[in-house]
Formats: structure tokens, sequence, C-alpha cells
């Protein structure tokens, strides 16, 4: 077993291995992959983006929600009515956007604050239910165009200002250069990199929060609720203020998923509960209470979503042997049938198994703060990252 | 007031069978602490075992009786195969679990009998147009008085089962203290895939009354019948029977009432929200329910 201090020359070579291996398989899927392939992949850094929100909520403090997909669906609407009806550009409604989630869901968690476990999830699958009945409303047509929803709200063509300023950088020589993005392909190529941009702020935003004051409290808080308070947790406070960012960052994930739809309407598939449902087990399969688990799990999410899809069409493979029997698509049951699995056999998530496997192999020693660091023999069983869902 | 009448007794049917479904979530949680979000599903999965009976020729009651024995038979296996072993590793895990059974019940349902032709069922109870009785001015017809039956009698035989017999001692010995009940010689285990069975039958039951007022089973019958039930049983308490039922028939009271009174605002579109307005209300002002016992925990 090998074993590294933090911040050794050997922990930075592994650390830059990871950066690159990251960076080539992001550059690796627009420039190498088809259309729909790059379109999936653009839906997946959405969902991780509404796992990782859920991640925030569940995974470290334990509070459970099931009414994501609401503040999904206000991030899409927030999109969709400001650019049908006041002519705004796509991007800039997504401030508009997370800040009106981030009020929505601090009132929310004025129950959840008095609320723990069970009743916690009821209000929140009231949430989830209520969102598409209120979007449905007849007295709210007026905004949000009822049942039929709002469409033709995705991109026209990719922003100008990228063609102009980007486009044909050349950075050796004629043969390395961006490419001008144009069409179907451009689109889904822009809304990859949006997406893949807003997951990386998001992912900031979540690390600042998990390391930090805040983050601690909030494990405390999910670990024992009564003994964190006394420990001088303000509760209220810090429940109130990550449900707000949780909110925030869901509805941003919305933002993206409806300009790439190019519509919001009532029952689109991830404004409704199955998309609570879909975050809650995208973060389970990549692994709660993991920075990176809901990246990971949303890519094995679409990965295994579109394979099974095409799978029961076709009836072809094992899924299609399996599943031919059935009236149509066959995704939702192996899903469920994967997340009953996943929750039997590795409840730390692809992400938290992977770690333990790693720690097997290699040990990172963290600098203890404050002190000079450790010898290696003192800390022989560090902890690896995650909660067991 | 016909009106008023009609909108009451239409609420007291609709909340009969909510009722049910609040029970059998109550009757789990207060045994094993778990919200088994797949109660509907498996109600649901029921009754298509007793449109099954009941398409081969069996008489219609005896089709639901043994719908009932298969909910009861699929949640004591829940029980056993899902939340026993899970619930070492963490309550989340449970509660990720049943999930995924709602998700994959809803699923299996959908795949075996989602096509087309649709099943059909026959009501429990007379169900002709002329079948209703004309109440101080109001309708109220004979099914919907056999929903109200149906609950009340189940009720009714819950609360001999919990204050008269033995079973129902070592039940409420569980709910009170799980630990301390092992202790003095409660069969814990046998009491949980009891309780388990209680609930499956009653929500296979529930599910069999809606498909009987609809003509048919569907895969989706149950979805938005468990929000209603989930929120009557949130209303009068998650650990009170007595506390489901009256939730159950008040939201149907209201809801109906709010519908019938404010076509405008409300109708039948909103009266989902009317409900769920109502528990959030009810939850900001006390926590616990109408009448659940407020936890109290040390550290």
């Amino acid at each position: 077993m090998l074993k590294l201090n933090e911040g050794s020359p050997g922990h930075w070579v592994i650390r830059i291995i990871w950066v690159a291996a990251v960076v080539a398989a992001l550059v690796y899927i627009p420039t190498k992959t088809n259309t729909s392939t790059i379109g999936d992949i653009a839906t997946a850094t959405q969902l991780a983006i509404a796992a990782m929100s859920l991640n925030l909520l569940l995974g470290y403090s334990g509070v459970i929600s099931i009414g994501h997909s609401a503040f999904f669906g206000i991030g899409g609407y927030t999109t969709a009515i400001l650019v049908s009806e006041y002519g705004w550009t796509q991007g800039w409604t997504i401030y508009v956007a997370a800040a009106l989630a981030f009020v929505v869901g601090c009132i929310v968690s004025l129950p959840a604050l008095r609320l723990k476990g069970v009743y916690l999830a009821l209000v929140t699958l009231a949430l989830a239910v209520l969102f598409p009945t209120l979007v449905r409303w007849g007295k709210l047509a007026w905004l949000t165009n009822g049942a039929q929803g709002i469409s033709g709200i995705g991109y026209e063509q990719t922003p100008t200002w990228y063609n102009d300023h980007f486009a044909r950088w050349q950075f050796i020589n004629e043969s390395i250069s961006l490419p001008e993005l144009r069409g179907r392909e451009g689109r889904a190529i822009f809304l990859y990199w949006v997406g893949i941009l807003i997951l990386a702020v998001c992912y900031l935003v979540c690390r600042g929060i998990v390391k930090s004051r805040v983050g601690r409290s909030l494990i405390a808080i999910r670990d024992n609720e009564t003994a964190a308070a006394v420990m001088g947790i303000s509760r209220a406070k810090t429940k109130a203020l990550v449900f707000g960012t949780s909110a925030a960052m869901c509805a941003v994930g919305g933002c993206l998923y409806a300009i790439q739809s190019t519509l919001a309407e009532p029952n689109l598939r991830f404004f409704t509960l199955l998309g609570s449902i879909t975050f809650l087990l995208i973060m389970v399969l990549g692994g709660a209470a993991t920075l990176w688990g809901p990246i990971v799990g949303a890519f094995a999410y679409v990965i295994l979503d579109t394979r099974t899809r095409q799978a029961g069409e076709s009836g072809e493979g094992v899924i299609g042997w399996l599943f031919g029997w059935m009236t149509g698509s066959p995704a939702t049951l192996v899903l469920a049938i994967v997340l009953l699995i996943i929750v039997f056999v590795a409840p730390f998530g692809i992400v938290g198994l992977l770690k333990r496997i790693a720690a097997k192999f290699i040990v990172i020693i963290p600098r203890p703060a404050g002190t000079a660091p450790l010898p290696v023999s003192a800390l022989e069983e560090p902890a690896v990252a995650g909660s067991p869902i | 007031m016909d009106r008023f009448l009609d909108a009451v007794f239409l609420g007291l049917s609709s909340g009969a069978i909510y009722a049910l479904v609040a029970l059998s979530l109550v009757v789990v949680f207060r045994a094993s602490g778990h919200l088994n979000f797949a109660a509907g599903e498996m109600g649901t999965l029921s009754a298509f075992i007793a449109w099954a009976f009941y398409d081969a020729g069996v008489p219609l009651v005896i089709a639901a009786l043994l719908g009932m024995a298969f909910g009861a038979l699929l949640g004591g296996a829940t029980e056993v195969a899902i939340v026993r072993p899970l619930e070492k590793k963490s309550p989340l895990a449970v509660f990720v679990a049943l999930i995924a059974l709602f998700l994959g019940i809803n699923a299996l349902t959908t795949g075996i009998w989602g096509a087309p032709p649709a099943e059909e069922i026959g009501n429990l109870f007379p169900n002709d147009p002329e079948d209703f009785w004309r109440i101080g001015g109001g309708v109220w017809r004979d099914r919907d008085i056999g929903a109200l039956v149906v609950t009340l009698v189940i009720t009714g035989l819950l609360f001999f089962l919990f204050q008269r017999t033995r079973f129902g001692l070592a039940m409420r010995g569980v709910a009170s203290n799980a630990e301390s009940a092992r202790l003095v010689g409660v069969p814990t285990s046998r009491v949980l895939i009891g309780s388990w069975a209680i609930a499956g039958a009653i929500g296979a039951i529930a599910a069999i009354l809606v498909a009987g007022n609809q003509g048919q089973v569907t895969p989706i019958i149950m979805v938005t019948i468990f929000v209603y039930g989930s929120a009557a049983a949130t209303l009068g308490g998650l650990d009170s029977p007595g506390g489901a039922v009256i939730g159950g028939l008040l939201i149907g009271i209201i809801e109906n009432l709010a519908a019938e009174f404010s076509k405008d605002w409300v109708g039948q579109e909103m009266k989902l929200g009317v409900a769920l307005l109502v528990i959030f209300v009810v939850l900001l002002v006390k926590p616990s329910g109408l009448f659940g016992t407020a936890k109290v925990e040390r550290v």
C-alpha cells in the first residue's frame, strides 16, 4: 500500500493525472461523438447540477427533499417566461431564476425547520406534486400558458459573440483551432460547454460550503441534530441558508434544461415527481455526501437510461431479451432495479465504492491543521469521504 | 343546502379512500417508523391481481379478498426482504429502497398491463346511475356509502385488534418502544411482518375500491390518491390510526366543499392544491399533526 502525505510531490502527480483525465474526457465528448450523444451529455450536466443541489441537502445535512423537481421547474419556467414574454436573452434569466428559487427555498424551509424525517419528506412531496398543478392552474394561465406550456425558448442559433470572437482562434497552427459552431450540432456543443462551465461553478460552490464552517455544521446537524444545537450551531439559520442555496442551484439546472428542450410545460419529465425521484436516484447511484458523486451518477444515469431505452425499442441484447415482454420502455424498471441493487450492495454509491477500493492501494494522509505533518504511522485508518445512504 | 350536502357526501366517500391509504401508512409507521412510499403502488399491483381473478370468472367479492391476501403477502415480503436488512444500514437506505419500489412496481404494472384493452373491473357495490339515496336533499350514491362503510369497518377491526387482542398489545408495545418490547419477550419480528401485511391488505382494498369507481384498473390509479392519503396521514398525525381516518375524511370534505363553492378559483383542477395547503398550514402550527404525539429525543 502506498502512503502519501497531502501536498507531497506524489500526491500532486495523482492530482495532475486526475485533472488531465477529466479534461481529456471533456474535450473528447464534443469533438469525437455525434450530436445526440453531445445532447445527452449536456442533459447529464443539468441533472448533475440538480443532483448536486440535492446532495447538499440530503447527503450533507440529512434533510430529506423529494420536492426538488419543483425548483427545477421554477428555473425552467422563469427562463421560459422571461424569454418569451419579455424578450430576455437566455443566459441572463439564469440569475433571476436562481434568486427566485432561493426565496422560494427559504420559504419552504420554514416548516422544514420544525419538521424531521418523514414529515419533511411529505411536505416536499406535496411541493413536487403541487408545482405541475399550479402551473396548469387556470388562474395562472396568463403567466404560464396552462397545460400547453411555453415553447420556442431555445437558442435560435449559437450566440454570435462566440463565432465572432472565439471561433478560428489559432493555438499553434491552423489545424488546432476552435471550430465555428453552426446549426443543431453547434447548439448542442454550445449547451454542453455552458453546462460544464456552470457545473464546475456549482462544484466549487458545493466544495466551498462543505469544507467551510457551514458544511461542518451541516454534517453535525445530520449526525445528531440535538447535539449540534447544544454545540452552538444555529439550526434555523444553517438549514434555511442551505435549503435556499440548494433550491437556487437546482433552478439553474432547470434553466439549462428548459433552454435545451426549447420549452417549458407542466408534464415535462423532470418537472414532475419523477424528476425528484431521478435526482435522488442519481445522487444515490453516484454516492451521497461525496462531491463527485452527483456528477458521476448523472453520467451513469444518462448512459444507462439511453442504452436501456434503445435496447427496449430494438429488443436486442440482454436488456431486450430480459424485458422484451414489456409494453413500452423498460428504462424505468431497470433503473428501479439498479437503485435497489445499489442500496443493498454499494450504499456509498459508485464514487464511495471507488474511493474505498482506491483506499486499499493509495492512502493520502491529510495535513493536520496548524501542526507539523504527522508521521505516516500515526494515521493508520484515515477517514474516507461519503456516507452510506 | 343541496350543493353543500352533495359536496359533503362526495367528500366523505373520497375521504374514506384517502383514510384507507392513510391507515395503511400509519399502521406501518407506528410499528417500524418508516413511511411506505410504495403503499399506493403495492395497492395497484394487488388490484391487478384481483382483476386477474375477476377476469378468470371468480366472483368479485372473492377476487377482492384474494387481492387483499396478495397485498398482505406483498407487504410482509417487503418487510422481510427489503426493510429489515436495510434498517441496519440506515433509515435513509430504507427510504430510498421504498422509492425504488414505488418506481419499480409502477414500471412493472405499466409494462404488463399498460397496453390496451383496459382491464375492466366491477364495483363491489351497486353502481348503476339510479343506485342512490336522497338524504336531506343531497344525493348519496350507493358505491360512495359502500366505500365509507368499508373504511369504518376496517377502522373498527383495527381498533379491536389494537385494544383487545394479544397481538395488538404486542403491536402497541413495539410502537411505543421496540427495544424494551423485545427485551420483555415480544416477538418483534412477527409484529413487524404482521403490521406490513395488514397495511398491504388495507392498501389493496383501497385500490380495488378506486378501480371499481373508475370501472377499470390502470397503473396510475393510486398515484394521486397516495398523495392525498399521505396528506391525510400527516394531517391526523402519522402515529394515530384514528387521526388518519379523521384526517382523510376532513381532507375529502374540505376539498370537495372548496371545489363546489369556489368553482372559479379551485374547481376540479386545484382540489389537490387545497388539500396540500391545509396540511402545510397544519404542519406550520402543529408539526406532529392533529392527533399525533410529539416525539422527545434524548442526546
